[in-house]
């Protein structure tokens, strides 16, 4: 250090205010990360939608069986499952069975994002479980393609069945962008690492059901729900 | 010894780069998809999941923080050590992983989370952290290169003259 006490001493205060800010840097992003990655309750959500069960999509909510479907409309997997045992799910879920327990997730990206709440608007119209089936059968071939913008969502919507103005108005606000952040935070606290992940009454479904109808089929015979 | 002293700086300088890049892209591409690092932090099954999401949510930012102070030359010994122990305990973690035969990506440069068995690649996760734990050491034993913010200022310096 010999020979150079001066600049040192200059330099050393431009040094440590240089450390300073980005170590300031560093607890700035902290605090956003973890404040942005709580549940927000003061979003808007989808009328059937509760903090108590987890910010999800519920249906038939007094009837015993519950199962929770955590989901993408990305997922390839999700897409498999849906085509397997989709329509068996639906059912029961229309017949007021189970109740069921959606949660569009969106790690996938931004796509899912405009997915999930897109789907949620049909929620509020009744006509969720038709979207949800729509959109798997018109999943892009890749993720955050460019192909799901709020546009191609309407027109799936209306395919599906919702004509209401207000689920037009409800997509193209973005309305429930926000929802989706609690649905991913939930995800976080219930650690479902993957998609798709059901649980029929609390316990999460062998990982061979998710393609195999007669086995997912047997897991509800277990639970008494034929 | 003389070879060795005009080298020094360089090697300095380009492993802070390498250091600092891969920590600052690690960090970014974690920082950017906070549900995925999240994911990938809970899938080696470690720590209690409120602790685990927690640890994603911070872990990008402090690699972000070491990364950008490596690029620029500033506390080069103390922001080695940090890299030089997040590559050690990332080293840790996914050797577990692969001990208890979980099947999961590292999730270094975001995405992670389970995988397929069979698609792991623990083998080249491993290396490439160790690799980088050595350019870790290098620095914390020789913190002053070329382009340096730092001249003569490091605390810890080991090799200035």
């Amino acid at each position: 250090m010999s020979g150079s006490k001066k600049p040192v001493n200059k330099s050393g205060g431009n040094r440590n205010v240089a450390i300073g800010m980005i170590l300031f840097v560093v607890l700035i992003g902290v605090l956003f990360s973890v404040l942005s990655n709580k549940t927000n309750s003061h979003v808007a959500i989808p009328s059937s939608v509760s903090a108590a069960d987890g910010y999800g999509i519920v249906f038939n909510k007094d009837a015993k069986v519950r199962v929770d479907v955590w989901e993408d409309f990305q997922c390839p997997s999700c897409r498999a499952f849906e085509a397997v045992s989709g329509d068996y799910l639906n059912g029961l879920v229309r017949s007021g069975k189970i109740k069921a327990v959606f949660h569009p997730m969106s790690f996938i990206g931004p796509e899912s994002i405009l997915t999930a709440a897109a789907a949620a608007c049909t929620a509020d119209s009744g006509k969720f479980l038709d979207m949800h089936s729509m959109l798997y059968s018109n999943q892009p071939a890749s993720e955050n393609s460019g192909k799901w913008t709020k546009a191609s969502l309407n027109l799936l919507a209306v395919a599906a069945g919702d004509t209401s103005k207000s689920t037009q108005s409800c997509i193209n606000s973005g309305k429930y962008v926000n929802w989706t952040k609690n649905i991913e935070a939930d995800a976080a606290k219930k650690n479902v690492n993957s998609t798709p992940t059901l649980f029929i009454n609390g316990v999460q479904l062998n990982q061979a059901h998710y393609r195999n109808l007669a086995a997912f089929k047997a897991d509800f015979l277990a639970v008494g729900v034929k | 010894m003389k070879k060795f002293a005009t080298f020094q700086p360089w090697l300095t300088l380009s492993f802070r780069l390498i250091l600092g890049t891969v920590l600052l892209l690690a960090g970014y591409l974690k920082a950017k998809a906070p549900s995925e690092a999240q994911q990938a932090v809970r899938a080696y099954k470690l720590l209690p999941v409120a602790i685990a999401n927690l640890i994603a949510l911070t872990l990008p930012w402090v690699e972000i923080g070491a990364g950008l102070l490596l690029i620029v030359g500033l506390a080069v010994t103390y922001s080695a050590i940090v890299g030089g122990a997040l590559m050690l305990v990332f080293v840790a973690a996914i050797s577990q992983a692969w001990a208890r035969g979980l099947s999961i990506d590292c999730g270094c440069f975001g995405g992670g989370g389970q995988v397929a068995p069979g698609h792991t690649k623990y083998l080249q996760e491993i290396a490439r952290d160790l690799g980088l734990t050595l350019t870790a050491v290098f620095l914390y034993r020789y913190p002053h290169g070329k382009f340096g913010v730092d001249k003569s200022h490091d605390l810890g310096a080991k090799n200035e003259r």
